[in-house]
C-alpha cells in the first residue's frame, strides 16, 4: 500500500467512525474505556475513579455509547457499561492491509537494488 | 496494566533472495526506509531510545527505536500523531531477520494493536510463534 492508499484507507474508517473518534479524542472517556474493557462496571464505580461530578461522567457515558464503544444495561437502578471492542476493528483491519504490501515492497526494492549493484 | 498488552499481535513473514547484512541498512536508513514503508522523509536514531519519525504530507508516524541488533533484529514502537486509535508510540513493531540457505526469512511482529477479535487472532499468534521458534532454533 503506498503512503496515498494508507491514507484513504484511513480516510474511509474515519468517514465510517466519525462518532467514535471524537469519542476517543478526549482522555478521560479513553480511561472510562479502559475500566469497562473486560467486565461490565456500573456507572457509580466508573464515577469514583475520576474528579468530575456523576453528571460529568454521565455526559462521556452517553457519548460513547452514541459512537458505540460501550454498551449499557440497566440492572435494577444501576446502568452497566462493557466495552465494545469491534468499534476498534477498524484500525486493525488498515493495518492488516498494510504490513503485507509494505513487505512486498521491501522485497522487490532489495532484490532489484541487489541486481543493479551487481551489474555494476 | 494495560489490557492491550493480552492482544495477540499481527504477525506477517516474506522471504527475500538478499543476505541479512543486504536487508538491514533498509530498517535504519531515512533514505532506504522511505523506499519501502511509505513517507517522503525519515528521521531515524537507529539505536535503543532513539527516533523513528517516517513523515508524509498528510500524517506522521512517530516512536522510538527499542532494540537494534545488526544484522538480525529491530523492534521500534509505532503509532500516528494526532491518532487517538493509535496514538504515536502506542503499539510495537519487530522485524527478525533469519538466514535461509543464500536468503533471508523476514519476520514481523505489530504488536498491541487494538483488536475484538482475540480469539481469532490467537491461533495465528500460536502458529507465528511456532514459525519463530522452528526458525530460532535452526
Amino acid at each position: 500500500m503506498t503512503a496515498s492508499a494508507m491514507r484513504s484507507s484511513a480516510d474511509n474508517v474515519s468517514s465510517n467512525t466519525d462518532a467514535v473518534l471524537r469519542a476517543l479524542a478526549d482522555p478521560q472517556r479513553r480511561q472510562m474505556l479502559r475500566l469497562v474493557r473486560n467486565d461490565e462496571v456500573p456507572a457509580g464505580e466508573i464515577a469514583a475513579h475520576f474528579e468530575i461530578t456523576q453528571q460529568a461522567v454521565s455526559q462521556h457515558l452517553r457519548v460513547l455509547k452514541r459512537a458505540g464503544l460501550v454498551s449499557e444495561r440497566r440492572e435494577g437502578t444501576r446502568r452497566l457499561y462493557a466495552l465494545r471492542p469491534e468499534a476498534l476493528e477498524p484500525v486493525r483491519a488498515v493495518l492488516e492491509e498494510f504490513w503485507p504490501a509494505a513487505l512486498d515492497r521491501l522485497k522487490l526494492i532489495v532484490e532489484a537494488n541487489k541486481e543493479n549493484d551487481q551489474r555494476g | 496494566m494495560d489490557d492491550r498488552s493480552s492482544l495477540a499481535p499481527l504477525c506477517f513473514e516474506t522471504r527475500i533472495d538478499a543476505t541479512r547484512e543486504e536487508i538491514f541498512p533498509y530498517l535504519i536508513e531515512s533514505s532506504l526506509i522511505t523506499q519501502w514503508l511509505f513517507g517522503n522523509s525519515a528521521e531515524l536514531l537507529p539505536e535503543p531510545g532513539g527516533a523513528f519519525v517516517v513523515n508524509t504530507d498528510e500524517m506522521q508516524v512517530r516512536g522510538e527505536y527499542l532494540v537494534v541488533e545488526p544484522p538480525h533484529r529491530v523492534s521500534f514502537t509505532w503509532g500516528i500523531v494526532g491518532n487517538t486509535e493509535l496514538p504515536a508510540g502506542s503499539t510495537t513493531v519487530e522485524i527478525t531477520l533469519t538466514a535461509e540457505g543464500e536468503g533471508t526469512l523476514v519476520q514481523l511482529l505489530h504488536r498491541d494493536v487494538p483488536s475484538n477479535r482475540r480469539e481469532d487472532h490467537a491461533a495465528g499468534w500460536v502458529a507465528c510463534l511456532d514459525r519463530l521458534s522452528h526458525a530460532a532454533g535452526r
